[in-house]
């Protein structure tokens, strides 16, 4: 069986990713299983999908301990604990990062056991796309490339699967070849499908009784959400160009994280330790003032 | 018909379709979404002939499903969790009023503390309801349960809801292979709905559920419904013997995985049991005889099944889902209470608890379990409940809970 774990931000594709490579796999004949697992659906916030493909019927399930490929599809997640991109890689553990880095300079960064591959996606997809936006086609045709599908079957998938949510031929095709580059262009580390291995052996936690003020489920932290930094979940941040800015307040207003104050002078001004990077700021500007830019790439120490 | 991809609560939405319902009274609920959402789809744009109907509750919700079946439409609905519970008033009255609709539980531990992912906790919360209940372990078996659910419900023997059960995120958002049965032949499966006792017209009402004192009529009435859950056991292996002969799956009560040598055996429900299933191949790997039972249909309580399958062997170990507080696994009381009497029953009885809120079952654990169950029938008294939580897990928590209040003391 051949275990696929991707990683990536709620919004950025992973989900359909997973199941491009799910189709393609099924599309060759093979058992396939894919599933997602997330929280309260929240953008930005780290999700995490799973595929499997097996000659045989598949007998597992939810999620992947011990991933022969994991697929990053943002870097940020490395260094994110809640995002436990590390869990159960090795040696023989294949990793892709989308990541402007070479993946020698990944590697170098991300400290991570497995054998590390790189491809800037965001970046191919800023420049062939014109817009940032989902990345699925482009981690799908990675992940499918890296687990040995063929590319007419991810073509296939491709296809499929974004028909499923909706887009238009034109977008679907645009996507189909774009991803295809992908498929070419990145750099292949050959995985090998985990044959059966002894399971790691597990110690047993005996629970006893904890008084209630830590045995029920309470966070004694006031202001919880607004102290806590969010700028790691960022691949672009709001950028305010105050001289577009016609003082409507949208962008106060529609913020879901209340990231976004207003200042003495009726313009407002993010506050980035905890903005997202949702951009449902930039969406709903009515005069362009608030702009996009990239965080920098790779993973920061 | 060939395979497709395809979810668990995608495969609900096609019983529904394929069963070519009535009415669909629905209120979404993570993670039952998906499966009203495509009915709605379905139901605006024809391909689905049924009045599609958005409640203010699951309350409302079941009142309806019930109300429109006592009418003598073919009614479906879905639910999870603290929306099952929101209707349990409802279900036990429904029940009463014998009408033979199908709901479909997604599981979702319930609150509090709150979260998404599943335990059985909310479908066993509703077993002395008067549903018969079915529980799903694949997304195939989802869509043909819920056609032997209407079979069954709608059989003058039963006259009873049924409730079909999947787990959360496990199934309800995973895909996998699903071949749809062809719709011609669920004719011949599942005839017309022409229910001899239920459907009314303004020219000529009537009460159901009528209020009963004195305790005799409410008894008379009650005992019949145990009996027409109980007559549930033999019109489903007839049901299960028609969809076989029909569309090739077999489907029994409890399905027996790899158990004709084994002395210890797991016995487990929904789709943690693949899970188990791969255990038992890995522990045979490593010369363990051990095999699965797992428990399809909870109510009617297929209990001289359970015994047959289980008599003989050294150790049974339940593998409950969900907890009792105060007590400890629910299943682990039935199974115990079905054995009692058996001559040949097991030397042992292990209790143990495991994936509560879609916590992971990991290989590690399933050794310790079959470790501790192996022991257990050596020496000839049982253990548990064991509630199953690993060391690191444990540590993580505790990193969890350093978190949650350090905050507050500190800066």
């Amino acid at each position: 069986m051949l275990s696929i774990r991707f990683h990536g931000r709620g919004g950025q594709g992973a989900k359909t990713a997973s199941r491009i490579v799910g189709t393609a796999a099924f599309l060759e004949g093979y058992h396939a299983q894919d599933s997602p697992v997330y929280g309260a659906e929240r953008r930005g916030a780290p999700v995490a999908a799973f595929t499997r493909i097996d000659h045989s019927p598949i007998h597992e399930r939810g999620v992947i301990a011990r991933p022969d490929l994991v697929v990053i599809a943002d870097a940020s997640l490395i260094r994110d604990p809640a995002a436990r991109v590390a869990d159960g890689v090795d040696e023989r553990t294949v990793v892709f990062v989308n990541s402007s880095l070479s993946p020698d300079q990944v590697s170098v960064q991300a400290a991570l056991p497995g054998r590390l591959t790189a491809l800037d996606l965001t970046g191919i997809a800023l420049r062939e796309f014109g817009k940032r936006g989902a990345i699925s086609a482009l981690l799908g045709a990675v992940a499918g490339r890296l687990s040995g599908l063929h590319r007419d079957s991810i073509r296939d998938a491709v296809a499929r699967e974004l028909a499923d949510l909706g887009l238009s031929s034109a977008v679907i095709e645009r996507n189909q070849a774009v991803a295809l580059d992908c498929f070419d262009q990145v750099p292949v580390v050959s995985v090998e499908p985990g044959g059966p291995r002894p399971a790691p052996p597990v110690q047993l936690h005996r629970p006893t009784y904890d008084a209630p003020t830590k045995g029920t489920a309470s966070i004694t932290v006031g202001p919880n959400s607004g102290l806590r930094s969010m700028s790691g979940w960022r691949t672009f941040r709001p950028v305010l160009r105050p001289d577009l800015c016609n003082g409507c307040w949208l962008c106060f207003a529609n913020c879901p994280e209340g990231a976004i104050t207003i200042k003495p002078d009726g313009k407002p001004a993010v506050y980035y330790p905890h903005c997202k990077g949702c951009l449902d700021c930039v969406e709903v500007c009515p005069t362009d003032a608030m702009t996009v830019e990239r965080e920098p790439q790779g993973v920061q120490p | 018909m060939t395979a497709e991809m395809m979810t668990g609560n995608l495969a609900a939405a096609w019983g529904a379709r394929l069963a070519d319902v009535d009415y669909v009274p629905a209120f979404p609920i993570t993670p039952q979404t998906e499966i009203v959402e495509t009915l709605a789809k379905w139901c605006g744009s024809g391909s689905l002939n049924a009045r599609f109907v958005t409640l203010d509750s699951e309350h409302s919700m079941m009142t309806a499903a019930g109300a429109a079946a006592a009418t003598g439409a073919r009614v479906f609905t879905a639910t999870s969790s603290q929306g099952l519970l929101h209707a349990f008033e409802v279900l036990y009255t429904v029940a009463g009023w014998r009408v033979p609709l199908v709901l479909v539980n997604v599981s979702r531990a319930l609150a509090s503390p709150i979260t998404l992912e599943p335990d059985h906790n909310d479908v066993l919360a509703a077993r002395d309801c008067g549903f018969l209940q079915l529980h799903a372990e694949t997304c195939q078996e989802v869509v043909d349960s819920i056609l032997l659910a209407y079979r069954i419900a709608e059989d003058a023997r039963v006259c009873l809801p049924v409730m079909v059960n999947l787990d959360g995120f496990v199934l309800s958002f995973t895909r996998e292979p699903v071949t749809l049965p062809d719709p011609e032949v669920v004719k011949q499966f599942l005839p017309p709905f022409r229910p001899a006792h239920l459907g009314f017209t303004a020219s000529a009402p009537r009460s159901l559920g009528t209020a009963v004192f004195g305790g005799a009529t409410y008894s008379y009435f009650r005992h019949q419904l145990h009996l027409a859950s109980l007559n549930g056991l033999r019109v489903y292996e007839e049901a299960a013997a028609d969809f076989e002969r029909l569309f090739g799956r077999r489907y029994d009560p409890v399905e027996q995985y790899r158990m004709d040598d084994a002395e210890d055996v797991l016995v487990m429900t929904n789709a943690f049991a693949s899970k188990g299933k791969a255990a038992v191949d890995a522990a045979r790997a490593q010369g363990r005889r051990v095999g699965l039972l797992r428990l399809r249909m909870i109510r009617p309580w297929p209990a001289e099944t359970i015994q047959h399958a289980l008599q003989g062997r050294r150790a049974v170990a339940v593998v409950d889902q969900n907890l009792s507080p105060g007590q400890g696994g629910i299943l682990f009381q039935e199974i115990a209470a079905c054995l009692y009497h058996e001559a040949l029953r097991p030397r042992a009885l292990c209790s143990f608890i495991g994936g509560l809120g879609g916590k992971n079952l990991s290989e590690g654990e399933f050794q310790a379990i079959f470790e501790q169950t192996a022991d257990a029938g050596v020496r000839g008294t049982g253990i548990g409940p064991v509630l199953l939580f690993t060391e690191s897990e444990h540590r993580e928590v505790e990193q969890l809970q350093f978190l949650a209040h350090e905050l507050k003391t500190g800066r």
